[in-house]
This record gives C-alpha cells, structure tokens and sequence, in this order.
C-alpha cells in the first residue's frame, strides 16, 4: 500500500511536468494544425538553460525561469515568423517534415558544442526529501510541481480572459470562422507559438534538477509528448493536463508492478491503443 | 529502347568503378552510397509515392540487421543468404504493424510508425535471450566462399561492393516498375486524395500494406548489408531514431516519389557526412537537419525533381521553336 | 425488384440523430431526387451507401445483396459510384489519369482502362482538357471530372451530390442533359441537389428528407405541394 501512494505521487508530479510540455504541443496544434517535432528539443534547450545558468553565473535553477522563459517566447515567436510561416501552405506532411528537420538541426548543435555527457543539476538546498504523511517526495520535483500548477493556472487564467486568449481559444475550435471574426489569425498564430515554446522551455528548466540532462533528451521527451496528446485528444488544453498526469502515473505504477525495463514501453502501447480506439483522445467526444 | 539506356549506362558505371578507385576509402564512400541508396528507395517507396511519412524505418532496418546477424551466429546462415531473409523477416513483420497504423492518416500515421520503432527498440534493449540486449553482436570473420572458382577475399572492400551494387539496382529497379505499375498509380491516387482513391475503387489498405512491406524487404535487405559490412549490430547502431530521418532526408533531398532521387540523396547525403564527419565527429546530423530545412523551403521537389523540371522545360523551349 | 432497397437506416453521432428510420427503394434506370434543408443528411446517407461511415442500424442492398460493412472501394466495386458535393480530384495528375484510375476497376491493363477513360472523356466533352492538370480546370470542368470519374468505375448506380451546386443556370442546363445522358446508358441515379429547377426536370421520383428522416415521397410536381415539405423545406426560407 505504501509503495503504491508513493508511486502515484511520484507518478502525480511527474505528470503534471509532462502535461506542461503536452499543452506546449497541443496549444500549437489547436491553432496552426501542425506537429512540432521539435518541441522536445524546446525542453532540452530550457534543460540546458537551467545548466548553464547555474554553472555560468550561479543563477538558482528555478529562478531561471524569470530569464528563459521570455526569451524561449520571443525565440519561438522569431522562429515562426522567419521560417515556418513560410512553411505551413506547403501542407501538413511538408511541415512535419520541416519540424523534423529543425528537430535534427537543434539536437546536434548542442551534441556539437555540449557534448553528449549526461550531466546533472546540484541544488544547494533540499538534500533531504519531505515527508507528508509518510511519502517521501524529492525536494526539486516538489518545486517543480508547484511552479508549473501556478503556469498552468495562470496560462488557463491568460486563455479564458483576455482577449488575445480568447482569439486562441476561437481560432483552435473553427479557424475559419475566427478569420470571419476578425481574428489576425497570422498574430495569432505567432503568439501561440511563442507561447508553445515558452512552455516547454519552462517545463526544461523545471525538469533539469529531477533528470538527466543531455543534447538529445528530447527525442525521448517528444515520443512521451505525443503520447501525452494523443491521450487527452490534439488541440485540447485540459484533455493534456490529463494525458500527462495519466501517463506519470502510469509510468510509475509500471514500473513497479509490471517493468521496470518496459516503464517506457508501456506509455506506447497505451498510445498506439488509444489511435486506434479513441482517435479523438481518451476524454474527447467520439465522432 | 529509351528507359533501358540509363540503367545500362548505370551498370557499366557502377563495374567500372572499383577498376578506377583510388583507394578503398573511395571504396568504401561508394558502398555507404549504394547502401543508402537502397534505404533511400526503400522510404521512397512509401513516403515519395504513398505520401505516407513513416518515421519507423529505423526498425525495418533494425530487424534485417539483427535476423541477418542471428542466422549467421546462432544458425550458421552465411550472410548473402541472411541478407534476403532478413528482408523477408522485416517485410513480415511490416505486416501488422500496417495493418495498425494504416488505420491512421497524415501526421497521425507519422507518429504511430515512430511510436512502433521505439517499442521494437524497447524490445531489442530488454530480450536479452534473443538479442543480447544493449551489448548487441559482434562477428569477426566471414565464412570462405568461392565465386568462379575464385576464393572471395572479405578483407577486401570488392565483394561488400558488388553486394551493395546490386541491392541498390534491386531498389531503383522496383521503384522503377513501380512508377510504371498500376499499382504505383494507386499510391500516387492515395498521395493525391485517399477519399477519393476509395471512391473510384483502390483498395487503399490493401495497396499501402503491399507497399510497406515492399518497402521493409528493401530496409530489411539494407540492415542486412549493414549488418554484413560492419559486422557489428546494437540497439544504437540500427535501430536508432536517426537512420529513420536519414532515409527520409535522402528521400526528400533527392526527390519525393522519382526513381533517381534516392540515388542523388544518398550521394549528397554520404559526401557531406563523410566530409563533415573528419572535422565534427557526430556533427554531420546538424548539415542534414539543415539541408532538410532548405529543401522543403526552396526546393521541395527535390535536386532529381528540379532537374527533371528544368530539363523538360529545356526541351519544351528547344523542340517548341523546332515543331512551331 | 429494386435495384437498391433502403430499410430502417439509422445513423447516430455522439447523441446527435443524423439519419433515422429512413427508408425508400429504387428501381433500375430510375433518377431519384433526394432533397431536403440544409443538414437534413442527405450527405451523410451517400456516406452510408457507400461506406464512408457505418449505419448504426438498417438494411442497404443492392439488387437483393447487402452492402452494409463494406468499405468504399468494395462498394464501388460492387457497381455504386458517387460524386463528392467538395469535388476530390487528384489535382496533381492530368484529367486523363484521374479519369484512367477509376477505369482501372474494371479494365486492369492500362491501355484498356486509358482508352475507357477517353471515351468516357469525349462523353461528358472533356476530351480537349485530358492533358490539363485536374487543379487547373474551371468549376463546369472540375464537376465534369467528378462525373467522368464515378462512370468510369462502370456503375450501375451513380450518387450524385449537389453536382450543379456553384454553376449558373446555362451551366445547369448542360448538367441537366449530361445527367439525362447519363441515365440513357443504362445507369440508375440518386441526386441530391438544391436546384430545384434541375430537380422538377430530370427526376422520376423525389424523396424528400427532414432532421435525417423522411418526411415525403411521389412524382416531384407532387410531393413540391405536400404541406409538410413546404413546411419542412420552403417554409423554413420563406419565413
């Protein structure tokens, strides 16, 4: 019993870290209706980012958020308006193969000047676990945890009230409609994506102190991110917050009762079922 | 008379060269172009005529390698045999794993082939009994074989040379009769409108499952010939998400859907990867990103593509002035 | 015996009730007009024949034979072709290879199924565009293409959805005698179609269709004076 409330916690917290990065994608998605392949490489880049920022001017892992999560915005504002929005009339294969491509590109840039060590983040504090009612949560998953709730919270705060959340939300259900609107969907469309990249930039820098880091990390992220996605149903926000949470769950129970070597696998199989079963995600409205 | 005359030129080009190689560098730069050539064609196959973008190559490939490897290890099954039966293992093995993501379309079929490649990855790590998990396979010596009465030297790079000479006619030339086959006409229906490929009659399914698995006894053949020619197989080594992009590079660079594009692919491919590679190491995976990047953008038909173009408008120029 | 019988043929999505209930038959070289308003489901009823989506319940057969499960291109093979209201054609291949793809299904070798597919061209009076691209051709053409195509699946029944839609009226009048052309060479036809003018002309038969169910049926002149049409159908724009 208490190795399964400590596996679901763990699986919990994991989750909503993954769900950060699933709304990153599925945000982008909803609007442009392109897969962007390179979105793990987004959270590797936010990754090394809390690296560096510590190893280069002491900066605390987290606090670094304040510093890359704008420039992850305006870095992938820049990268739609100079590339992909020349891209995207090309079609939606043209596309994911573009994104592939950046993917590549982005990955072996920093396997060329990062090396491929794995490398570690070493916080100052938090050496000791905490210990709510007998679980044992790492210190840095449990900041994370709170960090990305108080995004989330204030990313769904952003799409339900303001304007330009709004014009998202109409131009992810009916694009069409929402040019009939009014909506510069071009404007749209940019910020959305800076706004996919900051998130996953974001869900790095909270994820570096927890794993890991190396150049391609995010081929592993991207794989578990569709996953994600395609759980809770492409273009929904609150359907990967789900998906994410599920599939740290998942993963964690199956590490522990099923296998610990199949841990990754079984995030596939679940994917794989749920494309051919439930197309349009675990908790959409079947059409 | 006409189609016959490249392939001829091609083949007296292709048995020329080892007489005209400098060196077994040369050699061997020209074995990584056939091999991947063959890979080109095989992606080629499926994602230039089908317009079905798998991203799951990787474990088409991989499964040829370690069938090959295995039968040779554990069964005694000398490679040149293992090669077309590992193309054969891979090819069924495409089966299901068509018959699940073909119920996909577009980009979700893109996700569920690179899905089904990190499951076969996940697989070779973890079945030890069978694959000898991350460690993999190592051979050291080949088995002696004698050709004309002649005693093959393996440690020669001539005979990996008329192996990979002939897989990679073998690719070009099924992607050849398949440009002119009714079945290639299908696929470019489906590429073209899936709905509407049903609605006069192709059985879609049935002609993409065919076609995968067409596709996966070339790959299967392609990570045989690796296995063969490097005589080493791990998880890393074949079934790596990158070899996956690396035939879909080679694919689009040269030319989605044409039968010279994966050869114009894999030749540009290898030549900047070998070039690159001297002075960066792993870095030639940066260059493929960005030539990938720059030929969606400028050049999205591909270099065989935009050749083709500019000739034919070479001659509409020339025989219009002649005929009018 | 009818050529095609519809009985008891529902579709439900989510909670929604597309089609329900819905039944009516037709006979061999018939031309039945299926109408009604806007999301009465007349498409989704062309879907069901053919296949693109499954009946949640009820019987479609062809000449005795059900055709419910099958999947499109068995459909099609089976001898029901049908047109796209979105016409879909292969828009980077030349009019004469959309046209050869169809003839495919029931002339294997090439130089069979190219030759079909020019005389199935010269028919409709495509036969001076077979070298153009599909996406060049103007709207007429385009729906030409979309005809030329379903026959060149060699159909015994054709569906047609909307074909006039987006044509003007000297248009409509050439779509009018193609489809009445048409149904001389022996193929029976269901159309669906706004224009009611091309409707009162060349249909045999009308069913009329409300909310997924059918709500009238007789000789078009007839069934246009039924209240519960003009209530459903005219009412609704006159209002």
């Amino acid at each position: 019993m208490e190795t399964f409330a400590q596996s679901l916690t763990s699986g919990v917290l994991t989750g909503a870290l993954y769900a950060m990065i699933g709304i990153g994608l599925t945000v982008v998605f909803g609007v442009m209706r392109i897969i962007n392949l390179a979105h793990g490489e987004m959270v590797m880049l936010g990754m090394f980012g809390a690296f560096w920022g510590q190893a280069l001017w002491k900066l605390d892992p987290f606090l670094s958020l304040v510093l890359w999560v704008p420039l992850m915005f305006l870095g992938g504002m820049l990268l739609y308006r100079l590339l992909l929005r020349k891209i995207i009339p090309g079609g939606e294969l043209n596309t994911l193969l573009y994104t592939a491509g950046l993917s590549l590109l982005i990955a072996n840039l920093a396997l060329f000047f990062w090396t491929g060590d794995y490398r570690t983040i070493n916080l100052s504090y938090g050496q000791e676990p905490v210990r709510p009612f007998g679980i044992s949560i790492a210190v840095p998953l449990a900041v994370a945890f709170v960090v990305a709730l108080a995004i989330t919270g204030a990313l769904w705060l952003f799409l339900s009230r303001t304007d330009m959340g709004r014009a998202i939300r109409a131009t992810s259900q009916n694009g069409e409609a929402a040019i009939l609107m009014g909506v510069d969907v071009e404007r749209v469309a940019m910020i959305t994506f800076g706004l996919g990249t900051a998130l996953a930039g974001a869900a790095g820098v909270l994820l570096a102190p927890s794993l890991y880091l190396y150049p391609t990390v995010g081929e592993l992220l991207i794989v578990k991110c569709f996953v994600i996605v395609v759980l809770g149903g492409l273009g929904s926000v609150p359907g990967a917050i789900a998906g994410g949470i599920l599939l740290g769950v998942v993963e964690s129970l199956g590490a522990v009762y099923v296998s610990s070597t199949y841990k990754d696998g079984i995030g596939f199989v679940l994917f794989l079922a749920v494309l051919l079963y439930r197309p349009s995600g675990l908790f959409g409205v079947g059409k | 008379m006409r189609s016959l005359a490249p392939w001829l030129a091609g083949a007296v080009a292709l048995a020329a060269l080892p007489v005209f190689a400098p060196n077994s560098f040369f050699l061997h730069v020209a074995i990584l172009i056939l091999m991947w050539t063959l890979l080109g064609a095989a992606w080629n196959v499926l994602g230039g005529f089908a317009g079905q973008v798998s991203f799951g190559h990787a474990a088409l490939f991989g499964i040829g390698a370690y069938v090959t490897m295995i039968l040779y290890l554990k069964a005694g099954v000398s490679p040149w045999w293992g090669i077309p039966v590992g193309g054969l293992v891979a090819a069924l093995a495409s089966l299901p794993i068509g018959l699940v993501c073909f119920r996909l379309r577009g980009p979700y079929f893109s996700l569920a082939t690179l899905a089904v490649a990190e499951i076969v990855k996940l697989v070779a790590l973890n079945w030890e009994a069978v694959t000898n998990g991350p460690v993999g396979f190592l051979i050291t010596g080949l088995p002696p074989l004698r050709v004309f009465g002649l005693a093959v030297d393996w440690e020669s790079k001539l005979p990996f040379y008329v192996v990979a000479a002939l897989l990679a006619l073998a690719g070009l030339a099924s992607t050849a009769w398949l440009r002119t086959s009714r079945l290639g006409a299908y696929l470019v229906a489906i590429r073209e409108n899936e709905d509407a490929a049903e609605a006069v009659g192709i059985d879609t399914v049935r002609a993409k499952v065919m076609t995968l698995a067409l596709s996966a006894f070339l790959a299967g053949m392609g990570g045989g010939f690796y296995a063969f020619y490097f005589r080493y197989v791990d998880p890393d080594a074949v079934l790596n998400i990158s070899l996956s992009m690396e035939m879909v590079f080679i694919a689009m660079v040269g030319g989605l859907g044409t039968v010279g594009g994966p050869l114009i692919g894999a030749i540009f491919l290898t030549t900047v990867g070998e070039t690159v590679r001297e002075r960066f190491q792993v870095g030639h995976l940066i260059f493929y990103g960005l030539f990938m990047m720059l030929a969606i953008r400028y050049m999205p038909e591909g270099i065989w593509g935009r050749a083709r173009k500019l000739f034919s408008s070479l001659q509409a120029r020339v025989l219009g002035h002649g005929a009018a | 015996m009818a050529l095609l019988e519809i009985e008891g043929l529902t579709r439900t999505f989510g909670g929604l009730r597309a089609v329900g209930d819905l039944s009516f038959n037709v006979g061999e070289q018939e031309v039945l007009g299926l109408i009604g308003p806007n999301g009465a489901g007349k498409t989704t009823v062309f879907n069901l024949i053919t296949g693109y989506v499954q009946p949640s319940a009820g019987r479609i057969r062809l000449d005795g034979k059900s055709v419910v499960g099958l999947r499109p291109h068995a459909v099609a093979r089976r001898g029901i072709a049908r047109t796209f209201q979105i016409v879909k054609p292969f828009p980077g291949l030349t009019v004469k290879e959309n046209v050869t793809l169809a003839a495919f299904l029931r002339h294997p070798a090439r130089r069979d199924a190219e030759a079909f597919a020019l005389d199935v061209l010269g028919r409709l009076g495509l036969g001076s565009r077979a070298g153009d691209l599909a996406s060049q051709l103007t709207l007429l053409d385009q729906k030409r293409l979309e005809l030329a195509k379903a026959l060149a699946t060699g159909p015994r029944l054709l569906l047609l959805d909307e074909p006039m839609g987006g044509l003007n009226p000297s248009e409509v009048d050439v779509a009018s005698g193609m489809v009445e052309e048409i149904r001389r060479g022996g193929v029976t036809v269901i159309l669906v179609e706004h224009v009611m003018k091309a409707i009162m002309r060349i249909s045999d038969r009308v069913v009329v269709v409300n909310q997924g169910e059918k709500i009238a049926e007789g000789p078009p002149a007839q069934v246009v004076r039924e209240p519960a049409v003009l209530a459903a159908y005219f009412g609704k724009r006159s209002a």
